[in-house]
């Protein structure tokens, strides 16, 4: 039954494709991104995806800006998780100046970015339901706990979305003493409200119906199109930064990674909503292990590394954020690159959606969790 | 357990905290305040009360012969008409009733489409952690009326390359069959503006018309996503029009008549509803009506999140405004039709006697269209193909059958010399028990739960790292 | 003898029904013609209604308005050469004989046979009286036979449709939904 459109479908015009424009302005593109399908009754024989709406030419930019300038352009780029790539870009340029991060930065720098991964992770999951006709129901449930986390982070750095939280050489600011209590309250009802959205949707045949055997991509597709994230994991593949290249002492919590058996787009859901029960676990160790001490260490304002070149990377909500930074011993980076896992993880979508129907391919793009600002940066 | 200590300043209270929002929709009503809810249960109150002394007044006798009857409105129109006959020419007083009895029906869907739009929204923003509309009139009570005037003045616009003819006639052509289809709906023993004895025929008939509507609102508007709205449109309203059809059969085998207020009598007498003696047709009617109307689970034919709006994407202003209102008008329809054909319509166990029928219908309806609006908030949408096998797969050969099912049972009936009770209780528990059995067998033989048990379906925890051959050591040993 | 409300809706519904029969003929866009043809359907159903046959005109506006114009939209949807308009073709000779014939025959039967007027309490007896009962009796009674052989040659058609469509592909919505609908008339 799955995959197959054959009952029931009529076809304007036989034999011959007609082009639907899916976008840049569609209720699931999720941003401005463009599809031209040609589409054969509800089915898509071919397909174009066009990108380069939302460009703003961040890597560009950054070599005009010095290292620390250039934090705020992680935030805009994948902008629900700002966090992980404040993160990123942060241990990148530490890598490359040989900067020193106190242990109590570290932490905190733990604890948000697995908040962040949990409202990302929410606004994923959502809108995926969403896409699968859920009148945002589910979605408007996961923002119950998004909210609560981006409370969290207006009061630690004043921002709720573009936080420009991480610095190099620890973080901006100490969370406000109010901040643990909340942080408290929030970890005592995630586990609820998880199961809470899985009693809806789990075990939903409708969902089930929509999302099984669905827009599959098996180990080695995932492998070859060098997806990473829930993406990679929903196929089966064990493999995340953090276990694989712990930065930051993930290597030091106690934690599993939730691996799918057949790749489909309800793989790639439920990788998503253990991967948030386990991200309680995270934060949870790591409150219990918050060192004292300073947040961060002084560096220069205009930090001059030594020349060299640097990819570091970090587990995303997304997948793999990795920065490429090559200094020539200037303030600003000589070559600023920004590996976006949406980009990479988009690149499969012409091969699931092609000979896919319509609503099938949307529910393929929405569990692939694209953010458009971090693939046109 | 955590760092507190090294931060903790005295002044903060942690039991402040706003203890998150809402956790689950049944504790709306604990978001709705003390104040409201004492207001909503005065109203309660003053109603039930007025209705109570309104009751006793007729129950006791006192207004018999008074030429009003506030059970029944229809009989005050009786007494008009006999009376303007007295005076006038046959004539007068038929056209008289006529024009009364549309203005009443006209009146009663504007007060549908506006407060049915108000509470849609706000039962939904309950449903989704929301407030809803709360700030025209009291209550948001006026945002529909807010939204029709904005609408109103909105322009009209009509895409270049569009059929003008076929683009302007839809949104009047769905609009007219959906009031339509309120003529035979009984409210009370004698209040039916069109009680015809062909009632559920015509039902048919009229809600059929709007097909072609949609469709040429599809096809004129020059659009792919329209296009596509309106074959998914067509597609499955001439696939679950069947359904319906055969659902609606049985009701007929088992009444012997096609008049829906006989059909009503024919429960009240009875004391039984016939939703309880088919429930297959009664699950089968309500299911594909919401397939008819658009309705979640199965409105694809305006899937917001693959084709935009479907066949009226390229609408805008009032026309767009029409084609919201027939959606909505539609599934107020359908409360009513499943109410009266399935629940007992005006009749509820002696209790119309003391409450006027037509609010006993009323509050079923209501009933019919919460439970339209709860599934919107709740269950993801079907695909096209999907419900077109679980048409023609599953329903179908479902319906026939029941159909075949009733038919005996019904001839037994008509020759059997027993009280009614004692073969209409036998074949109540018979059909519930197909019905049983349908559910628990045929529905998952039809391609139901998809694959493996829901322990399998969860995702593996490790905490092993690997490529590609760890993906395969974990596929064997899971 | 007749009120002038029936008169005058006669008048108004005959307008109509020939109306849209003509505009079916004379519009170019096939699409265009088929609404002016589910107009004349439901003239036609409201004459119904004028001669008290209630069943008729719901049955009218059921099976014609609503379910035959539907396949019709199919039929133009899925045939290729949709997009050629209502031009003049070599069909338009035996479609004038066939309509003259037609014409002919209903002019024959509606001259030949002796209308009886009904009048009082006669004419209320069989006013909005139970026609569907009294159909049903004569179609499972008196023209029995008729209707076997019409459920069959419906039966025929519908089984020479999946046959012309089984070559290519399974067969597609439109063949199986116009199966369906015509399978269930009977």
């Amino acid at each position: 039954m799955t995959g197959e459109v054959a009952t029931g479908e009529v076809q304007p015009g036989v034999g011959e494709p007609y082009i639907l424009n899916i976008g840049p302005q569609h209720p699931s593109t999720h941003g401005v991104f463009r599809l031209r399908v040609a589409m054969d009754g509800e089915r898509i024989v071919d397909m174009d995806m066009i990108v380069g709406y939302l460009h703003r030419s961040m890597e560009k930019l950054a070599e005009e800006r010095t290292y620390t300038q250039n934090i705020p352009f992680t935030d805009r780029a994948d902008y629900l998780a700002a966090m992980s790539g404040n993160l990123g870009l942060c241990l990148a340029a530490e890598r490359l100046a040989g900067v020193e991060v106190p242990g109590r930065a570290t932490v905190l720098r733990v604890i948000f970015a697995e908040l962040q991964r949990i409202a990302s992770h929410a606004m994923g999951n959502g809108t995926l339901v969403s896409d699968a006709g859920a009148w945002q129901t589910p979605l408007l449930y996961m923002f119950r706990e998004r909210e609560r986390i981006l409370d969290l982070f207006e009061m630690t750095c004043g921002a709720r979305l573009t936080t420009n939280y991480m610095r190099i050489g620890g973080v901006a600011f100490d969370p406000p003493p109010e901040f643990f209590p909340k942080l408290e309250s929030l970890l005592d009802d995630l586990p609820a409200r998880v199961d809470e959205y899985a009693d809806l949707l789990v075990d939903n045949e409708i969902f089930l119906a929509r999302t099984r055997g669905v827009g599959v991509i098996s180990a080695a597709d995932a492998i070859n199109g060098s997806l990473t994230g829930p993406q990679l994991r929903g196929s089966g593949v064990p493999w995340d930064l953090r276990k694989a290249e712990p930065y930051c002492g993930y290597d030091r919590y106690d934690f599993e990674i939730p691996v799918g058996r057949q790749g489909d787009v309800y793989d790639r859901f439920m990788v998503r909503m253990e991967e948030v029960r386990q991200s309680t676990r995270i934060i949870r160790q790591a409150l219990a292990a918050l060192p004292g001490g300073p947040h961060k260490t002084e560096v220069p304002l205009a930090l001059r590394p030594e020349p060299g070149e640097v990819y570091g990377r970090v587990e995303g909500p997304r997948g793999e954020v990795g920065f490429y930074l090559v200094s020539d011993g200037g303030p600003a980076p000589y070559r600023f690159h920004l590996r976006a896992p949406s980009l990479i993880n988009l690149s499969l979508l012409k091969k699931l959606a092609v000979g896919a129907s319509l609503p099938d391919a949307v529910v393929t793009l929405g569990s692939l969790d694209i953010v458009v600002g971090e693939i046109d940066r | 357990m955590s760092a507190v200590p090294d931060f903790a300043s005295p002044g903060v209270d942690g039991a402040a905290d706003e203890r998150a929002a809402r956790p689950s929709p049944l504790a709306a009503l604990r978001g709705l305040g003390l104040g409201r809810l004492l207001m909503l249960g005065g109203a309660l109150l003053v109603v039930g009360a007025a209705n109570a002394a309104i009751g006793y007044v007729i129950v006791d006798g006192r207004l018999e012969g008074e030429w009003y009857d506030l059970r029944d409105l229809g009989l005050a129109v009786g007494r008009l008409r006999t009376e303007l006959d007295a005076e006038f020419d046959p004539a007068v007083s038929y056209w008289v009733t006529a024009i009364l009895g549309a203005a009443g029906i006209l009146v009663f869907i504007g007060g549908v489409l506006l407060l049915g739009s108000w509470i849609e929204r706000r039962l939904l923003a309950r449903f989704q952690i929301r407030r809803g509309p709360n700030r025209v009139g009291p209550f948001g009570l006026l945002q529909p009326l807010a939204d029709a005037i904005k609408l109103m003045q909105k322009e009209v616009l009509m895409p270049r390359g569009a059929d003008r003819l076929l683009y302007v006639i839809p949104p009047l052509a769905v609009f007219i069959p959906a009031v339509l289809a309120w003529g035979p709906v009984p409210w009370a023993p004698n209040m039916t503006y069109l009680d015809i004895n062909v009632g559920v025929l015509y039902v048919i008939a009229v809600s059929s018309l709007g097909v072609l509507a949609l469709f040429m609102a599809g096809w004129a508007s020059n659009n792919h996503y329209a296009l596509l709205g309106a074959m998914r449109t067509v597609a499955m309203m001439v696939s679950y029009e069947i359904p319906i059809s055969l659902a609606l059969l049985s009701v007929v085998l088992m009444t012997g008549t096609l008049q829906l207020s006989e059909i009503v009598a024919w429960q009240e007498e009875h004391r039984l509803w016939l939703g309880l003696l088919l429930p297959v047709a009664l699950v089968t009617f309500f299911f594909s009506s919401t397939a008819e109307i658009n309705r979640t689970p199965n409105d694809i034919a305006e899937a917001e999140s693959e084709i935009v709006a479907g066949y009226h994407t390229e609408y805008s202003g009032m026309k767009a405004g029409l084609f919201m209102a027939v959606e909505l008008g539609n599934a107020v329809v359908v409360g009513a039709l499943v109410a009266t054909l399935f629940l007992g319509g005006w009749s509820l166990f002696g209790l119309e006697t003391w409450v006027p029928p037509y609010l006993v219908l009323g509050a079923k309806t209501g009933a019919i269209y919460f439970v339209l609006v709860w599934l919107r908030g709740t269950l993801p949408r079907f695909r096209l193909d999907q419900l077109m096998a679980f048409a023609w797969k599953f329903l179908i050969p479902i319906s026939i059958a029941n159909v075949a099912v009733v038919a005996v049972e019904a001839s037994i009936f008509a020759r059997l010399d027993v009280a009614a009770i004692v073969p209409l209780a036998a074949f109540t528990a018979i059909n519930l028990a197909l019905a049983a059995a349908v559910v628990r067998f045929a529905l998952p033989a039809s391609g139901g739960p998809r694959g493996a048990p829901p322990a399998l379906r969860r995702p593996v925890l490790t905490t092993a790292v690997g490529g590609l051959r760890a993906a395969q050591r974990m596929r064997v040993s899971p | 003898m007749e009120s002038a409300g029936v008169v005058a809706a006669f008048w108004i519904l005959s307008a109509t029904t020939v109306a849209g029969a003509l505009l079916v003929l004379l519009s170019r866009n096939l699409l265009h013609a088929l609404v002016f043809l589910v107009l004349s359907f439901l003239g036609t159903a409201g004459l119904f209604l004028t001669l008290s046959a209630d069943f008729l005109a719901v049955a009218q506006v059921l099976i014609y308005a609503g379910a035959i114009s539907v396949l019709i939209v199919f039929a133009i949807m899925l045939t290729p050469l949709a997009s050629r308009d209502n031009a003049s073709s070599l069909y338009a000779a035996p479609g004038v004989l066939l309509g003259a014939a037609i014409a002919a025959l209903v002019a024959f039967t509606a001259l030949d046979v002796g209308w009886p007027e009904l009048e009082g309490a006669a004419l209320d007896a069989r006013g909005f009286g139970s026609t569907v009962a009294r159909i049903g009796e004569l179609l499972l009674g008196q023209y029995v036979l008729a209707f076997e052989v019409a459920s069959v040659l419906l039966l025929f058609a519908l089984i020479g449709a999946i046959v012309l469509v089984r070559e290519d592909e399974p067969a597609p919505a439109g063949a199986e939904g116009g199966g369906g609908e015509q399978g269930r008339a009977p």
